[in-house]
Formats: C-alpha cells, structure tokens, sequence
C-alpha cells in the first residue's frame, strides 16, 4: 500500500532523526574519561593577552609541580557582566572551576556555598603572609573562601602636558607641598578646563557615575569622615560628612564643568582628560601614550589620607568535577612566587612581597617612588569598599535613586537621603 | 456529526501528524516545557546562587503588588510601546505607499531602509549611544549646536532617554514593517483605485476610503508583531540606558532580567515574567477580536 510505505518513509526518516538528536545534543563534547589532560576552566574579567599568559604560566608550572597535564580554558568576562555570566554558568554544566570574584559580590558568593573552603591548600603555601585586615572579606567563620590577588588602591593618573598646557603645579609637585587635597585637586581640575577646553577629570574607567559609582565616591567620601555603609550596619551615606564629598564632586561637574559629565566618552587614555582615578592593572593602557604623565595618590580630605582599595580574589568552584585540584590551584597561584610575578599588575595582599624591594620595581612602567607614592604606602592601610550578601539588590534598587544625583539642579541632602533609605532596606 | 474515518483517511491523517511532529517537539521542549518551568518557579524562592528554598505559594505575587519598581517598569514599558507602535506603523505605512508609487530614488531608499534590520542590534545600539552622547560631543548635539539650539543629555536626562531609545528602535525595525507593507500596497485592487479615480476621488479620499480599509488586515498583523516586539525590547535598553537614568527606561522585561540575572531573585523574575505573559496574551486576543471586525474585505 502506498501510504503505508509513506508512513514507513516517514518513520524511518523520524527516527533516525531522534536517534541524531543526542548525538548532536552533545555537541561534540570529547569523552570524559579519566585519561588525557585535566580539563581546567578558568574565569576572570581580564581580556589582556600579557595577563592571561602570565596566569596560564602559573598553571603550568602547578601541573608540573603535581605531575598532571592541565589543559587550561581562560574565559574572559566583561566586567560589567560579569556577576550575571558566572552566575549563570555555575548553575549550568560549563561552569569554571576557578574563577574570580568581586569584592562587593565576596559576602553572597561565600554564604551560598558555591566556593570551596581553602584553608587546607593555603597551609602549605605561609597563609600567615596575608595581611589578616586583607583576607576578612574572604573569611566567613574562620574559614578561608577565596584568596585576594589583587588588594590594589586607587591613585590618581594624570596628563603631565595638560598641567604644562594650563601652567599649574602636577599632583606630583602638590603632594611635595604637603598641599594635594580635594580643592586643590578641583582647583586643578577647573584651571586645567577653563585654560584648555579639555575635560580636567574623568571618573574610574568612566563608570563613575552608574556601575562604578561607589569606586568613585568612595574615596571622597571616606577621605571626608563619612562611608555608605560600616562593617557593623551603620549607614553613613546621608551623614554631613557623606554631603559635603558628593556635594564637592556634584560641583565639579556642574558648576565647574570640568569632569567628563554623564553620557559622555572622553577618555583618559586618549588625551581626552587630564586626570583619572585608576588603578595598578590600568597603567599598562599608557605604555603607547602620545603625552607624558605621572601619578600621585588621592588627595587627602579633612581626614588626611584615607586610602581606598580595590580588591579582587580567586576561588574554586565547590561543584566543580576538579575540586580538589582546582583547591590546589588556587592555592598555588597566591603563592608567594605567584603573587611577586603579579604584583606589578595585581598589588599583593603577602607582607613579604610588599616588603620585598622587587615590588617597587615590578611595573615596569611606574618608577619606585611612583610605586612606593602611590600604590605601596595605601596598602597597608587603605580599607576595601563596602560590602554585602545583598549587595546585588543593594546596588540595583539604588542606582535608580543614585542617578537622581545627575542633574544640575539636584539636592545632595535629599538624594542621599533616599540612598540611605534603599541601604537601611538590605542592611541590618 | 462526524462519521468513522476511513483507513485511508486515518493514514493520511497520520502522516500530517508526522510532518508536524519534528516542530511540535521543538515548541514542547524548548517552549512549552520553559513556560510550564517559569510558572512552577513563580511559586518557589528560588535564587540563581542559593538554588530552591522551597515553595512560597503567591508570595512573589504579594510582593509583586507591593513592588513600586514593577509598576514603574509597567509604565515605562506601555509608554515604550505607545511610542514605538504608531511611529513605526504611520511612518512604515506612508514609506510603502511613496515606495509603491515608485517615485523618485525609491529604489535607493527601498535599500536604505532595509539596512537597519539587516544590522546587529548591539552595534546599531552602540552607534546611537555615541550618536546620543551629551555637551557638544554627541553628533546630533553638535548638529543642534550649529542651528543654535542646545541638546539635551539624552541618553541620561529623564524623559529625553525614552524618546531616545524610540527613535532607535523605531528607526531599526522599520525595514520590515516597510516591506511588509509593499507588498499589500503592490497588492492593492487596482481596478478599484481606478474606478474611484474615475469618480473624482481625490488622493486623501482615496487614501482614507479605499487604500487604508484594504491594507487594514495588513496594518493589524503588522500593528500586533510590533506591539509584542515592543513589550519584548531588550538590547537596546539594555546597551543605551541600562533602564536608566532614575528606572526611566526600565521596561518589563528588562527587569525581569534584572531581577534574574543581577539579584539572582529567579522566582520572583518569574513571577514578573508570567504577568507579561498575561499581557502579551490579553493585548493579542483583543488585537486578534478587533481584526475581524476591522478588516472589511477579510473572508
């Protein structure tokens, strides 16, 4: 019968259709047996070429330590994106089995399990070399969760021509006046703008205003006496203190107008402004600057010096299929070895890297006293920005309240004040 | 009432069922089983870092009704869609009728319009963020500066970042309707125009009288595609405005993404997902209802 042989076609042609479906579900995925290579992926929010090879360095010489053949994955995240994409991969089958983590996210990665305890990897390795104010982030209970490979401060950046151009002292010869505080630096910022029509500051990586907001504020913040928020729940964030900083910088930006406003994409690294806050790992854009520059701390507040850190740890992926080795990697790559290697880029958290004399030379492009000026001196001392378990809903719900700041006419008492609502809603 | 099949009838039936079958797999797994997920998980706090705490009943809908957010993303989104639909549908319509006409450079402009659906939707929204930039450093500031008028910030002033995000995506999609729309214009009775052209008619009246009612089945299938494109916005928010400044331009679904995928707060993402579900579903029964009474010459 012809439909019957139709139906037989059609049959044969399903089910060989059906029969390919997991094949090609699989997606070529090699067999996982237990020989060949150790498949090890690694997640950061660095797309630098020299960085990566630096960080794949170190898990070679781990493999040969151990005896294993690693084959090494390095998947780069942008950085915006980068708590969405990692979250999202660690619930899937292509999650990392190392991977970084942001300071702000540290608390609610820590409390929902997903990194692995270290303690017993780290003993081998002096974990005592950690300064302890530098690993409480990452602890939770006494036990370690995560290793800080980068506790980097914030400094100031600036086009050394631009100040030539305005004809007024750098930060440099202020800080050798004992007189770099935050007017001087508006003084800079406004003189540099009027005298030559370039923007005399542009915000952290230009985010200073939406996903960097606190990296921004922070530093003025605290420098005057206030915070957003302390590590025992108070919230400082409308206090006078708070006020006076946001007010100052609000000012900059729209009564002087000299800082690069929201919206707009002048550049630092391109000449396109004067100054910038920024950190170790972004001095390597200016290694083909077409203007000279310098560095100088951040300026000083009421409070005197008061530097603020950024920090970026490294942890294993608790569920991951190679735990126990990417345990051991972990541990490996903040190594005292490892940590001196990327303490040009990623300034160390181990006392004896800092103390060693190889840290003030370890960026090629910075001189010693630049490193010792700007970076070495705010170790120490300099305190991490502030953070949460909820901090991802913290930062959400407040950047609505936050960009009520951006406008000319806005009311730094009031805005902070709603900030401070938001913040007493997840901080208790 | 319906006889028993014949044997025949019931192979030939079969077969119908087997063409189907491939694509009724693909809509069972990959959307029926997702909806049917996202329902069950609006019923559970369920956190993308914490997994499943367990089931919490219509607590996220409780939360959802007390939520000033959601329902400043719900007017966000209807204020997106009234500007997006009418601008795209009267600007994409008078296109195909100057297209159709075949007057002068329409072939040029024909391409021209099409560029923009045929580009990537993240680098069309890149270019408009720099296009949109504020001061003076922005092209279209620079050109308003040169007439003497001032531009606003736009992609960061309230009420200015949602027409600048309109102006995008109507710009970006309005290829497609444009085409669409040819081919009813090219379709047009032209036995009917030119009896009325024989009348007297006159253009408007020939628009408004004949042209407009025959392309009517057109303009609802296209006014329903769009509607439902625009509740669906993504990219665009998200590259130009971040659903900034002040939640200004927080759409619902790019808050569900944001409840999602930066709080990591599944179950209540969900429960927001299936309250679009319900809208998107009410608005096309209502739109799919008005169709048959409003297309005169639908059979």
């Amino acid at each position: 019968m012809r439909v019957s042989r139709k139906i037989k076609a059609i049959c044969l042609l399903l089910v060989l259709a059906l029969a390919a479906f997991p094949v090609m579900a699989q997606g070529g995925r090699e067999n996982s047996a237990p020989s060949g290579p150790v498949e090890i992926k690694i997640a950061t929010w660095t797309s630098n070429p020299d960085q990566i090879a630096l960080l794949n360095s170190f898990v070679e010489e781990f493999a040969a330590k151990e005896g294993i053949e690693i084959s090494a994955e390095f998947e780069s995240i942008e950085f915006g994106e980068y708590n969405t994409r990692l979250s999202l991969e660690l619930q899937g089958t292509e999650a990392p089995d190392v991977f970084w983590v942001l300071e702000t996210s540290a608390p609610a990665f820590i409390q929902s399990g997903l990194l692995a305890e270290l303690d017993a990897e780290l003993a081998e390795y002096n974990p005592d070399d950690f300064f302890p104010k530098a690993m409480e982030l990452w602890q939770k209970d006494g036990k370690t969760y995560a290793v800080p490979f980068s506790t980097s401060p914030f400094f100031i950046l600036y086009n050394a021509d631009l100040f030539a151009a305005a004809g007024i002292e750098t930060p440099e010869e202020l800080v050798a006046e004992g007189n770099w505080n935050w007017d001087t630096f508006r003084e800079a910022s406004k003189a540099i703008k009027d005298a030559t029509g370039v923007w005399g500051y542009q915000t952290v990586d230009g985010g200073g205003y939406d996903v960097r907001i606190l990296h921004n504020l922070c530093p003025i913040i605290r420098s005057y006496g206030g915070d957003a928020w302390t590590s025992d729940g108070e919230i400082l964030i409308n206090s006078p203190e708070s006020v006076a900083a946001v007010q100052l910088f609000h000012d900059m930006v729209y009564d002087d107008g000299s800082v690069v406003p929201p919206g707009d994409q002048s550049n630092f690294f391109a000449g396109a402004a004067a100054m910038t806050a920024a950190q170790v790992s972004r001095v390597s854009n200016l290694a083909q600057a077409d203007f000279a520059w310098g560095v100088a701390p951040m300026p000083s507040g009421p409070m005197g010096d008061v530097p603020v850190t950024g920090q970026a740890g490294i942890g294993a992926f608790s569920k991951g299929d190679n735990v126990e080795i990417a345990k051991k990697l972990v541990a490996y790559m903040t190594s005292e070895s490892c940590v001196a290697r990327m303490a040009g880029i990623w300034p160390p958290a181990r006392n004896t890297v800092l103390q060693s004399p190889d840290f003030l030379t370890s960026q090629p492009l910075l001189t010693s006293d630049q490193m010792s000026a700007a970076v070495a001196s705010s170790i120490e001392t300099g305190r991490v920005l502030p953070s949460h378990v909820m901090y991802p809903q913290i930062e959400v719900e407040s950047r609505i309240v936050w960009d009520r700041l951006w406008t000319p006419d806005a009311d730094v008492q009031t805005v902070l004040d709603g900030v401070a609502d938001v913040y007493a809603k997840y901080i208790k | 009432m319906r006889g028993k099949r014949s044997k025949l009838e019931r192979g030939e039936a079969l077969t119908g069922y087997l063409f189907i079958l491939p694509q009724m797999l693909g809509f069972l797994i990959l959307v029926l089983v997702p909806l049917v997920m996202i329902f069950m998980y609006s019923f559970e706090s369920r956190n993308l870092l914490f997994g499943n705490m367990g089931f919490t009943g219509i607590d996220n809908y409780k939360t959802l009704i007390e939520d000033d957010l959601f329902f400043l993303t719900l007017r966000n989104t209807i204020v997106f869609s009234l500007g997006v639909v009418p601008l795209n549908l009267v600007l994409s319509l008078a296109l195909a009728l100057y297209l159709g006409a075949n007057a002068a450079g329409a072939k040029v402009v024909r391409s021209v319009i099409f560029l923009p659906v045929i580009t990537s939707g993240v680098a069309w929204a890149i270019v408009f963020t720099y296009l949109f930039q504020g001061g003076t450093a922005g092209p279209i500031n620079y050109i308003l500066s040169l007439v003497g008028i001032e531009g606003p910030n736009w992609l960061h002033e309230k009420g200015w970042a949602m027409f600048a995000v309109v102006i995008s995506r109507v710009l970006k999609n309005l290829g497609m309707n444009v085409l669409i729309f040819m081919g009813a214009v090219l379709n047009l009775p032209q036995d009917v125009l030119e009896a009325g052209r024989i009348d007297g008619a006159t253009k408007p009246r020939l628009f408004w009288s004949i042209k407009l009612p025959l392309l009517m089945p057109s303009i609802l299938m296209v006014m329903i595609v769009t509607v439902i494109g625009s509740m669906r916005v993504f990219d665009t928010i998200k590259l130009m405005t971040d659903g900034g400044p002040e939640g200004s331009t927080m759409v619902l679904v790019y808050y569900i993404y944001h409840q999602a995928f930066r709080t990591f707060n599944i179950g209540y993402a969900a429960a927001v997902a299936v309250v679009l579900f319900v809208i998107v579903l009410i608005l096309t029964i209502i739109q799919w209802s008005l169709r048959r009474r409003a297309s005169f010459y639908e059979d």
